[in-house]
């Protein structure tokens, strides 16, 4: 083995067994981390990058997974032979490991400190106060506030940026050559994943670690790692320097991967897809290029052709956050602070901010999901705030949801085809089963599924198919009007280009008024003729997409900006 | 396009998924013939098919011991005790089928009003089950039993009247919680009205729950069934029962006469235990957390 | 803190109402007429009509609801039909003999059940988790008085290990006449509390918590009995505390078989005697326990859950 690589994985294949059989996780993979170096490990959901760096932890649960094959040698000795009273000696020691979820990796019963000094005391044989000691210093190390007294502070108490610091601090405690982060930055707003980055790669440098940095987002691996390897279904498709991959991909998935990202600086007219550059088997396919080259031009508002269709004014929504003894309300949380605004008929408002903003709240009360605590929602000049339920649900045909989460979007124990039909029964649309089936078949034909899938139960269908049948659920009333309330944010960016696509044609063929909320500035940028920026429940800042990105007037939205990972 | 085409009918809801993985445990579906054979078994007494003799009272021969004419023995009055046995298998599972049935019903229908509707309909159905709660049930039972008297209506109702609050518990709590789900708002936002969430949306996402705690309501019952009988407040005297049988064998077992207390045991014993490895099979394949594709 | 106590207190104000006003109106209805059976049965019309005069019950309902009220506050339950005894006076006599049974009781299978499930947690998957799991099943699917009547019989009868049944005042001497009923509650509560507390504890090594401190490199055995029974403590803590009124309400069953003269016993009688003073006020207090142990165990999260403080 070559002297410079930390870790050797050969061969290594992982199965886990299912209701269905056997299946492979991980088929046959080699690649090595170099010492004091950072590797990226980029691949989406399914490509097994997560049940490969368990796999070097020898964390995988056993039953379901099991390693059939393969080394993984670290520093020239084979993990998959060590007892396990030896692979405990290096876990948490010399590799440690940081997970996504900051909110759920923590012990919520103990301090942060006890938790750290756990770490401390078993592999350093440390006694409580030296440790403790040591735990402030680490504390102070990872940037939290006043460590002498965080270290009494139990998980809750801290915020998701925080508590992955703390994360970070236990990972680092023992000095560790190997430090493998599995996605620590994909729960967090990219103000604070920003924070993260910056403080990883400072803690790399000072302790010399290599590190093995998992993501499905480009962007970040190309700021902090060094190397990248790219898996896809099990396999590595292609590693090299970051510099070479992102410059001149090889393999079509990771061209694919590489061209179907929106980004700031760019301004395509659709963005390409996987499929644009690789078939279903894998095979590269002739794709043009200069085809995505083209750009957008801003589409200017005309008068007669875009009238005002929807106007908010000085709405409000307020929750309550703090009850007295006799459950009398102490404090107020308002979401949604005197928000006004306009969308124009045929065009997209693109609303943006981090989590906890009020965006969410604010496209639920449009549609009086969740009922606004004063203000009014013009739609066409109707009061929307002020309709009875049966002028409600009239009202409904015209304004329609395409939630985040298609897995929860869809009832799953209703067939596809009676999720489809359900709003036409509702609204008396179709004068028979078969009618509605027809108009059905035409809805799944028209957001790019096959008709035949129309008696399936929605847990037979990817993510990607289930917001494709949400969309044609929103479809079915033949709405005029749609918020899309985070609708490709838990897609895999090759399904979210796909996506996007698919809601600009429909724009285009049927008219369509979108609100589009996201937390992610680069898919709004794409998708929006105009772009809000919220936060705290207010509207900092609007203006047309273009003008927001490249003359931001607010310091927030700067902020959020510069945030954001520059990729290549 | 012009045909409205009819796929056929596939059997992939997850329900059948849920079945498929039942069919490959064994031990699931041993219990499942075991409760089916005692559903049979009840049905053919009920019916007068077998073990006609149940009541044929033979003063000649109290307490005889097992033997082949009188499998396991005789009771004080002669009877066949496995006939008597096989009997009380519907005492068994009638309080079980109805009183569970009832409870079942009580708990679904008010845990869904409050849970879904909140406000001022959840605080007064969560006032009126703690309440119920809070009241020892063996007294509440007892209670009821005093207006009503000793009969199988009365097991029924004692049972059916008391056993709806952990179930009312578990079935607001869902619904408190299904109805924030995106799947319920999506339905909200095409017009589906309040009912059509309720019964077409939530509840047959949580109708897994219900059918788990049929059968561990149902076990109780059947237990409760005994105690009652030993408070003087099951069946009426002369209705083969278990309760009755594990009862009378205060007096018998000093005698020496066990085949009464083991038959009612055994009886009782089987069916019990294939309710509830039925019920842990059930569990997990109902798991909405076992993975899926 | 504080006023996460006091909330909770004044929750208890309607329930305290809607216990009040179901067990009254449940007797109300089952009781008949309590004054023809109090004056016994050979009593004449104008002797029960001035019974009931005296017992208050030609009044309104609404002012015989407040005079059971009264009767509450006071704790005043009057007398036994029955034994005509003063019924408060009984259920002080009846708690030492119960907790001395309960007690005991609890806190063994408690101690047995969590220990037994801690292992079934740790061997989850194998071949003696899986038997073990069958095995509760099936004691579970013996009926309690089984139990009471095989007990006594083969132990006490049979085997003459111990007394079949009987008392002794005096606080060492009753242990032989306790030691069978304690060893059957135990083994009655082992099949169902090891399943549940073992689902417990398997519900929370599935917690993300639990991976990270493997990934520390923590042994299993650590990460259980440090980590996991720590959280788990917050389930347990509902079950066990909602429990506790049985402790001096007792059990019933046990007391009746083995002539514990303790309030299950009392309860028995009653039951048996259809005495109904004494069910109504037994009814009672044991709503009152209920309430009192839930109160209990709510403020005891605090103490178990960090989260809880900040309310």
């Amino acid at each position: 083995m070559s002297s410079d690589s930390l870790i050797e994985i050969k061969n290594l294949s992982v199965e886990f067994q299912t209701d269905d059989g056997q299946v492979k996780a991980v088929k046959n993979i080699s690649f090595s981390i170099p010492r004091g170096k950072t590797m990226g490990l980029v691949g989406e959901s399914g490509s097994g990058k997560s049940v490969s760096s368990l796999a070097i932890m020898r964390l995988i649960p056993n039953p379901p997974g099991k390693i059939t094959s393969g080394e993984i040698l670290f520093d020239g000795q084979d993990l998959l032979k060590l007892s396990e009273p030896q692979m405990r000696k290096i876990r948490g020691n010399r590799i440690s490991m940081i997970f996504q979820e900051p909110m759920t990796s923590l012990n919520p019963v103990f301090t942060i400190g006890d938790q750290i000094c756990e770490t401390l005391m078993l592999h350093r044989g440390m006694d409580k106060k030296a440790a403790l000691a040591k735990v402030v210093e680490l504390l102070d190390q990872v940037g939290i506030p006043n460590p002498a007294q965080r270290v009494n502070s139990y998980p809750h108490e801290m915020s998701g940026g925080q508590r992955q610091r703390v994360m970070i601090a236990m990972a680092i405690a023992c000095e560790p050559d190997l430090l493998i982060a599995d996605e620590p930055t994909t729960a967090l707003d990219v103000t604070i994943q920003k924070q993260i980055l910056e403080l990883l790669a400072k803690l790399q440098k000072e302790y010399n670690m290599s590190v093995l940095f998992i993501t499905h987002d480009l962007g970040v691996i190309a700021d902090i790692a060094d190397q990248v390897v790219v898996m896809y279904r099990g396999d590595i498709v292609e590693q090299g320097r970051t510099l070479d991959i992102f410059q001149q991909p090889q393999h079509p998935y990771t061209k694919g991967l590489l061209a179907c990202r929106p980004s700031l600086d760019k301004n395509p007219l659709r963005l390409p897809t996987v499929s644009d550059f690789m078939t279903e088997e894998g095979k590269e396919k002739n794709f043009d290029v200069e085809s995505i080259k083209q750009v957008k031009a801003s589409r200017p508002v005309q008068e007669e052709k875009n009238p005002v269709l929807l106007e908010v004014f000085e709405l409000e929504k307020h929750f309550p956050t703090k009850k007295g003894i006799f459950g009398n309300v102490q404090e107020w949380l308002k979401a949604v602070d005197n928000v006004s605004f306009k969308v124009r008929k045929g065009r997209t408002l693109g609303l943006v901010g981090e989590s906890g903003c009020g965006k969410t709240t604010l496209g639920r009360s449009l549609l009086r999901l969740i009922e606004p605590t004063a203000g009014q929602v013009l739609y066409n000049g109707t009061d929307v705030t002020s309709l009875d339920r049966k002028a409600m649900r009239q009202m409904r045909r015209k304004m329609q949801i395409i939630f985040q989460d298609p897995y929860a979007s869809l009832n799953p124990r209703m067939t596809v085809g009676s999720a489809i039909m359900e709003p036409m029964i509702i609204h008396g649309i179709g004068e028979s089963k078969d009618e509605r089936m027809e108009k059905a078949g035409e809805l799944m034909d028209k957001v790019g599924l096959s008709r035949i899938m129309l008696n399936r139960y929605p847990h037979e269908f990817s993510g990607g198919q289930r917001q494709r049948i949400c969309i044609a659920r929103a479809l079915a009333v033949s709405p005029e009007f749609i918020v899309c309330d985070e609708s490709v944010s838990a897609l895999d960016v090759s399904i979210q280009a796909q996506i996007l696509n698919l809601l600009l044609d429909l724009q285009e063929e049927l008219d369509l008024t979108y609100i589009f909320i996201s937390h992610d500035l680069a898919v709004v940028k794409f998708i929006s003729d105009e772009v809000a920026v919220m936060y705290g429940g207010k509207i900092l800042e609007m203006n047309d997409a273009l003008g927001i990105y490249e003359n931001p007037q607010h310091d927030y939205t700067k902020k959020l900006l510069s945030a954001i990972p520059k990729g290549l | 396009m012009s045909q409205s085409q009819k796929p056929p009918a596939r059997r992939n809801s997850l329900w059948w998924d849920a079945l498929r993985h039942l069919r490959r445990q064994p031990l699931a579906m041993v219990s499942l013939g075991v409760i089916l054979f005692y559903v049979g078994l009840a049905l053919l007494c009920s019916a007068g098919v077998i073990f006609t003799d149940y009541a044929l009272v033979d003063h000649n021969r109290p307490y005889q011991e097992p033997s082949w004419e009188n499998w396991l023995g005789t009771d004080i009055f002669g009877r066949d005790v496995l006939a008597r046995a096989a009997h009380g298998s519907i005492t068994s599972l009638s309080v079980g089928f109805v009183g569970t049935g009832l409870a079942l019903v009580i708990g679904t229908l008010l845990g869904a009003l409050a849970g879904y509707f909140g406000g001022r309909t959840d605080d007064l159905v969560v006032w009126f089950y703690t309440t119920v709660d809070t009241i020892p049930y063996i007294l509440l039972v007892v209670s009821l039993a005093f207006i009503m008297g000793p009969s199988l209506q009365t097991l029924y109702l004692a049972i059916g009247l008391t056993f709806w609050v952990s179930h009312c518990r578990i079935v607001r709590a869902e619904f408190l919680k299904h109805r924030e789900r995106d799947y319920v708002q999506g339905a909200l936002a095409v017009g589906a009205s309040h009912w059509r969430r309720i019964f077409i949306h939530i509840l047959p996402n949580i109708f897994h729950l219900i059918l788990i705690n049929f059968s561990l309501v149902f076990v109780t019952a059947v237990k409760s069934e005994v105690i009652l009988s030993f408070l003087g407040l099951g069946v009426e005297p002369g209705v083969p029962s278990w309760g009755m049988m594990i009862n009378d064998a205060r007096l018998e077992l000093p005698r020496g006469v066990w085949w009464g207390l083991a038959a009612a045991t055994g009886f009782m014993f089987f069916l019990i235990l294939a309710f509830n490895l039925f019920n842990d099979a059930l569990r997990e394949a109902l798991d909405p957390k076992r993975s899926r594709v | 803190m504080f006023k996460y106590v006091v909330r909770r207190l004044l929750y208890t104000i309607p329930i305290l109402f809607g216990v009040t006003l179901l067990t009254f109106l449940l007797f109300h209805i089952a009781g008949g007429d309590p004054a023809a059976q109090a004056a016994g049965k050979h009593a004449s019309a104008e002797e029960i009509a001035l019974l009931k005069a005296q017992l208050g019950l030609d009044r309104p309902l609404h002012q015989q609801y407040f005079f059971y009220l009264q009767q509450i506050a006071t704790f005043d339950f009057g007398r036994s039909w029955a034994t005509k005894q003063n019924i408060s006076s009984m259920f002080k006599a009846g708690l030492g003999p119960t907790l001395s049974l309960t007690l005991p009781a609890f806190f063994l299978a408690v101690l047995i059940t969590i220990s037994l499930a801690l292992i079934l947690a740790h061997l989850r998957g194998s071949w003696v988790d899986r038997l073990s799991l069958v095995l509760c099943l099936a004691m579970m699917s013996i009926s309690f008085l089984v139990y009471i009547l095989a007990g006594q019989y083969f132990l006490a009868y049979q085997f003459s290990l111990f007394p079949i049944s009987g008392w002794d005042p005096d606080p060492i001497l009753r242990w032989t006449y306790l030691a069978l009923p304690i060893l059957i509650a135990v083994v009655v509560s082992i099949g169902p509390d090891t399943l549940f507390f073992r689902t417990v504890f398997l519900d929370e090594i599935s917690q993300d918590y639990v991976r990270t401190a493997r990934a520390k490199g923590l042994a299993e055995g650590r990460i259980l009995f440090k980590h996991v029974l720590r959280n788990a403590l917050i389930p347990i803590i509902t079950i066990v505390v909602i429990r506790m009124p049985f402790l001096v309400m007792g059990s019933l069953l046990l007391e009746a078989f083995f002539g514990i003269p303790g309030l299950g016993g009392i309860m028995f009688q009653a039951i048996q005697n259809s005495d109904f003073p004494v069910i109504k006020a037994m009814t009672f207090i044991g709503a009152l326990l209920y309430m009192f142990f839930q109160l209990f165990s709510d403020i005891l999260y605090a103490a178990v859950d960090p989260k809880i403080q900040l309310r």
